[in-house]
């Protein structure tokens, strides 16, 4: 893979990390209304990776790589548990309640549609990117 | 892992999630089948139960049943018929609490071989639903209070509530009521709602208002209806709310009992709360006022001057509009309160307000023609439509405007605003994307806004943006708005207005109430929520005068 490439692809996910940084920051930390340690600890934990992997990232440190692919491990991970718990939450409700009705549906969509590019599809494109790396 | 590994494992979580979905719609919708068909039939007297037992069908007698109509007179009969059940989640607290729909849906709890059902009727005469998780952020109950309905069935088994989830097994189920000695009651739908249907509802809310002002002149504020119990609580914006409604329901119909109870509530207002704010007279008692009591003191008080009630009334306006236009600043956005220790307006902004006012300054000039008054009601509403809600994304997102889309109205003879006009109807077109239509949520809601089904849909914003939308559509009438607008907005309203006939206690579920006169004519804040405060009444019986006044010539 050629140097340039790869470089330009670590400033990208480096910044791209930080994002999600301060989204989790902003989301879990400013949003939430009330604290809860499970949720605050998770999302602490997270965003620290975060962070860290997208400073490693821009400062083209040895150890970016495996850092990264340590934090979208992670960010996958919880991803696609947030995801799953939503998924089924809805379908519970659905069950209970049978119709939700156009605004309900259309929360539902929304809130997965701003769950999945952060947290599910980013993650695996970091993983196959550091993957690729690894591999060429 | 490889990428195609990573892909393939990403491919299998979307399937076995999409399948767990679908296992877990299926495993907590409501089963209905020959063996879940029964019917949990039940005497009420006087908001309480008094005897219960459960039939196999319609034609099945229960000498208890018998028994009990027999020796009380005006006892009622009540057939819930249960049309299908489903397992329920006891753990976590707040999933028992959103595990039943509320007003539909009951729990049949099984311990020792014996059975007990609290029905949807057990849990409304308690008034448990609505009333599980608090989110104070958006001012909202929802889901079943888990806490009461536990205990009631613990007592009913003679055991603790920890003994009672430790051992029993808890199932939901869905009901049908039917009363079958009574007589079977109309459904007022948009399509069948007569002019009859408005006007005997408007004139039972004003009736249910007045029948709550004591010899003072103070309303029963908030009631709580099954037990027909006055609740703690007063508010001046919304007694001189109230006392413009029943002007107008003195308006409407010839009764002694309405007239003297505007009198009496509106007298509270200029002999007791009136104080001086400067050199002006304000409505409050505190040391901070606010300009909401004002307004819709003024308001109420153009009305029963306008109604010949007592037109000494308007001797009183003056005084009360020049607080107001002193409350106002040079952009036309008013100073919300008023510290009357310090003697200055307080440049703060609450929601409601200033909508008031400017309905109130419109109303005020009708009646006295003081340019000033016109003046500074066109001033207020051009800021309320323009730079009072002029930020990105403000075409897309709207507060409560009633008060502001009523005075648009009002001033529409005298000062018209095409912007304000422009305005409501967008607002209203926004209304019409998040009202229900029928069979969208499991409640009925045909009409009512929201945004999804966990909470019950609220009847008061339906009343309230009733009163501003039939405004808006008298106003866009005379403006020659194009047909298509006038036309659905016109549907958007008959539908709200038969939701709100519908729900109103006229007679509603008469047996669940202790005392069913005293509260005949009263608007509940929700379809399961029977707490009864007099801006529910109010904001309905006024959108129901003003529908009244649109179909005259």
């Amino acid at each position: 893979m050629p140097r340039m490439l790869t470089r330009a692809a670590a400033i990208v996910f480096g910044v791209g990390n930080l994002i999600a940084a301060a989204l989790l920051v902003l989301g879990v930390f400013v949003a939430l209304p009330a604290r809860w340690w499970p949720v605050d600890a998770v999302a602490a934990g997270l965003t620290g990776l975060e962070f860290i992997s997208g400073v490693a990232l821009l400062a083209d440190v040895r150890v970016a790589r495996r850092l990264t692919a340590v934090a979208a491990a992670a960010a996958l991970a919880l991803g696609t548990g947030v995801v799953t718990t939503l998924a089924l939450t809805a379908s519970w409700l659905a069950g209970v309640y049978g119709p939700v009705g156009r605004g309900g549906a259309l929360i539902l969509v929304l809130v997965s549609a701003l769950t999945l590019p952060y947290f599910v599809v980013w993650p695996a494109i970091q993983l196959a990117w550091t993957r690729l790396g690894r591999d060429s | 892992m490889t990428v195609r590994a990573l892909a393939w494992t990403l491919f299998l979580w979307l399937g076995m999630t999409g399948l767990a979905c679908l296992a877990v719609f299926r495993s907590f919708a409501l089963r209905s089948d020959a063996s879940t068909t029964r019917i949990v039939a039940s005497v009420w007297a006087q908001g309480q139960m008094i005897a219960r037992a459960v039939l196999a069908n319609a034609a099945e007698r229960a000498p208890a049943l018998d028994s009990a109509l027999a020796s009380h007179a005006g006892a009622n009969l009540v057939y819930e018929s249960v049309v299908g059940e489903g397992p329920v989640i006891t753990r976590p607290m707040v999933a028992l609490s959103v595990s039943l729909v509320p007003g539909r849906d009951g729990l049949e709890v099984t311990l020792d071989g014996r059975t007990e059902y609290l029905t949807p009727d057990d849990l409304l005469a308690r008034q448990a639903y609505d009333r599980g998780i608090n989110i104070a952020a958006l001012g909202l109950t929802a889901g079943l209070d888990a806490d009461l309905a536990l205990a009631l069935l613990a007592e009913r088994f003679q055991t603790s509530v920890s003994g009672l989830l430790e051992r029993a097994e808890l199932r939901r189920f869905r009901v049908a009521r039917s009363l079958p000695l009574a007589p079977a009651a109309r459904t007022i739908t948009a399509e069948t709602m007569t002019e009859d249907d408005v006007r005997s509802g408007a004139i039972a809310a004003g009736r249910f208002l007045a029948r709550g002002v004591d010899g003072e002149g103070r309303f029963r504020y908030l009631v709580d209806a099954p037990t027909n119990r006055t609740l703690a609580g007063y508010d001046w914006p919304r007694h001189a709310g109230a006392t413009y409604f029943l002007a107008q329901t003195a308006g409407l119909v010839d009764d002694a009992k309405v007239n003297w109870a505007t009198l009496r509530a509106a007298s509270l207002l200029r002999d007791h709360a009136m104080v001086e704010c400067g050199n002006n007279p304000c409505i409050g008692s505190d040391r901070v006022v606010d300009v909401g009591s004002t307004a819709l003191a003024i308001i109420a008080f153009a009305e029963i001057a306008t109604s010949k009630l007592d037109p000494g009334y308007a001797l009183v306006v003056p005084g009360l509009t020049a607080f107001l236009r002193t409350q106002q600043r040079s952009d036309g956005e008013f100073m919300h309160e008023y510290d009357r220790n310090e003697g200055h307006p307080v440049d703060v902004q609450f929601l409601y307000y200033s909508g008031e006012a400017v309905l109130a300054l419109s109303r005020a000039h009708s009646l006295l023609h003081d340019p000033r008054d016109l003046e500074a009601a066109s001033r207020g509403l051009a800021h309320l439509v323009g730079p009072g809600w002029s930020f990105f994304g403000s075409r897309y997102y709207f507060g409560e405007e009633h008060w502001t889309c009523q005075a648009t109205d009002d001033l529409w003879d005298r000062a018209p605003n095409a912007q304000a006009l422009d305005f409501c109807l967008r607002w209203q077109a926004f209304g019409r994307k998040l009202q229900y239509e029928a069979g969208e949520t499991p409640f009925d809601a045909e009409g009512a806004y929201g945004l999804g089904p966990l909470v019950t849909p609220r009847l008061t914003p339906v009343g309230s943006r009733s009163e501003a939308g039939i405004a808006t559509l008298h106003a866009a009438r005379r403006a020659g708005s194009p047909g298509g607008d006038v036309s659905k907005l016109e549907q958007q309203m008959r539908r709200s207005l038969a939701l709100l006939l519908r729900r109103q206690f006229h007679p509603g579920l008469r047996h669940l109430l202790a005392e069913p006169d005293a509260v005949e004519g009263a608007m509940p804040a929700s379809e399961v929520d029977w707490q009864l405060r007099i801006d529910y009444a109010q904001h309905t019986g006024s959108a129901l005068v003003r529908w009244l006044r649109l179909q005259q010539p």
